[in-house]
């Protein structure tokens, strides 16, 4: 049996306007994987299949060594999960919440309850209805986090947040990360909130995985070469380079594998280098749809 | 461990719509009293609050122990929890039919307890009670099937425009009924075949609504 904490190996699943479509996805204990994806990409159905909620049509999908969704109920002990369509009880106090979940899950730790409803300013007997929308992603989080799971799915939990509630839940969440043995999904549009607590980024897109890989390698090898071409010439698409824009004099060439040597080769070719540029995941994440899609489409 | 979860859900319920059941109660308790006064006219208005207290009681509860769980996106936070779509399904029935079935077994107990306790009111009426009683448990039951197989607000509402205008027919159908009339007046309950292939019948058909919900859900692949 591996020791992974997610596996998805050629999964997929059909609906009559959309296709989760071969989906590979591997996350280890310890790790953070952030699923970054527009809407509809794909990330919700991901994760619904990866929690046992939704069969996939074929393909295989292991949770801490559980078989999904056969297996669901003895996986979902050790997950957390928490999105942003999910609400709790209105007419419920917090307090309610906690003593329902606790009732449950002998690993309920009550302290590190206590002590997330001081760092989020929660009280407990406050009605779930009387909490503002971050109030609310907080004591949901609240509810997940002190059962203490072994896997956190988090999909757009930070979606709707202010920024001083999305840092004090992004800060959380990192800390949870201090025990090793534990791993989290964060599923995401936003792209700031996954760079800051991740270490592997996956990008899905119309049902597909684009691209998976460390966040580090993300940021490396992907660069935007600012070059002034001569009138009259035409710069190609090198090894390494997944898309030209020329306008007039100037040509902006982004790599997904930059090596010094690419630069060289637009130089040689009679384009003046202006400068190499470092890309931020949310411009990365955008160029790697626009080619995924260019690709499909030609 | 995962029937420990479904009974949770079960007692989560039951907190959740309590206050449903003590309202149906008290308006139930209220109609009884009202057949306290020996006089026509509360005597009617007794028996009306009576059977609407109940028929209320079975059309509110389905929805909102089952469809507004949904609506309301708290469905999401209970997919969260250690059970199976099929414990989930099994959780809202028993629920459901338990929180009405409690008070619906008080009110008729009640009412049996009342017409025996008044000389003035014949024990023939006893068997009819039942029968009418039994039409809103029915009625509930198939609310409840259609709440718990569609998982949606229009059919459940389809079903409970269905039933609900459906007694007022069913209750003048089984009254105007000779043998019924005659033995309504009879100093002892008369448990005529009629009365009792009805009461059988009414039986029947809560068992093979709750059965056919449960079986079709179990047959569901997909939490959502």
């Amino acid at each position: 049996m591996s020791d992974l904490a997610i596996e998805l190996h050629g999964v997929g699943k059909k609906y009559r306007y959309f296709t989760l479509d071969n989906i590979h996805l591997e996350l280890a204990p310890g790790q953070i994987m952030g699923l970054i994806g527009p809407n509809g990409a794909g990330k919700s159905t991901t994760i619904r299949i990866l929690l046992g909620l939704v069969h996939q049509d074929h393909g295989e999908v292991r949770v801490l060594g559980h078989r999904m969704p056969s297996e669901q109920v003895a996986a979902k002990w050790d997950i957390g999960f928490a999105s942003d369509d999910m609400r709790l009880y209105e007419a419920m106090t917090l307090e309610w919440h906690m003593n329902f979940i606790r009732s449950m899950y002998p690993g309920w730790d009550p302290a590190y309850a206590q002590l997330l409803l001081k760092r989020f300013g929660l009280r407990e007997e406050q009605k779930i209805k009387g909490l503002s929308h971050g109030q609310r992603v907080k004591a949901t989080l609240l509810l997940v986090l002190a059962r203490r799971p072994k896997l956190l799915v988090l999909d757009e939990p930070t979606t709707g947040l202010d920024p001083v509630a999305r840092h004090e839940v992004l800060r959380e969440l990192t800390d949870v990360m201090a025990d090793e043995g534990r791993s989290i999904l964060f599923s995401s549009h936003n792209t700031q909130d996954v760079e800051q607590i991740s270490d592997q980024i996956t990008f899905i897109d119309r049902g597909r995985i684009i691209d998976s890989m460390d966040k580090e390698a993300y940021l490396d090898r992907w660069r935007r070469l600012r070059l002034e071409v001569p009138l009259g010439v035409t710069l190609s698409a090198l090894p390494g380079i997944i898309g030209i824009r020329q306008a007039g004099r100037l040509a902006v060439a982004t790599a997904n594998d930059f090596v010094p040597d690419l630069a060289s080769a637009y130089v040689n070719a009679g384009a003046r280098l202006q400068c190499i540029e470092n890309m931020t995941l949310e411009e990365i994440f955008v160029a790697n749809v626009e080619h995924s899609r260019e690709e499909v489409e030609a | 461990m995962s029937q420990s979860v479904v009974q949770q859900l079960i007692v989560k319920d039951l907190r959740l719509h309590r206050l449903h059941i003590l309202l149906s109660l008290g308006c139930g308790a209220i109609a009884l009293a009202l057949l306290q006064i020996r006089s026509e006219i509360p005597f009617v208005v007794g028996c009306v609050w009576f059977f609407i207290s109940l028929i209320v009681l079975g059309s509110m509860l389905p929805v909102s122990n089952i469809i507004n769980e949904k609506k309301k996106q708290n469905l999401a936070f209970v997919m969260s929890l250690p059970v199976s779509s099929i414990q989930y399904a099994t959780s809202k029935l028993v629920s459901t039919v338990g929180m009405f079935l409690a008070p619906w077994l008080m009110l008729v107990i009640a009412g049996v307890a009342l017409i025996l306790g008044r000389s003035d009111i014949p024990d023939g009426f006893i068997p009819a009670l039942l029968i009418l009683s039994g039409m809103t448990l029915v009625g509930f039951c198939v609310i409840a099937a259609a709440a718990v197989v569609s998982e949606a607000e229009g059919p459940t509402i389809a079903a409970t425009i269905l039933c609900n205008s459906t007694y007022g027919l069913g209750w003048y159908l089984v009254i105007r009924n000779p043998a019924v009339r005659h033995d309504l007046l009879s100093p002892v309950p008369v448990w005529s075949s009629y009365m009792l292939t009805f009461l059988g019948l009414e039986l029947a058909v809560v068992a093979v609504v709750l059965g056919a919900a449960y079986y079709l859900q179990s047959r569901k692949r997909d939490f959502v």
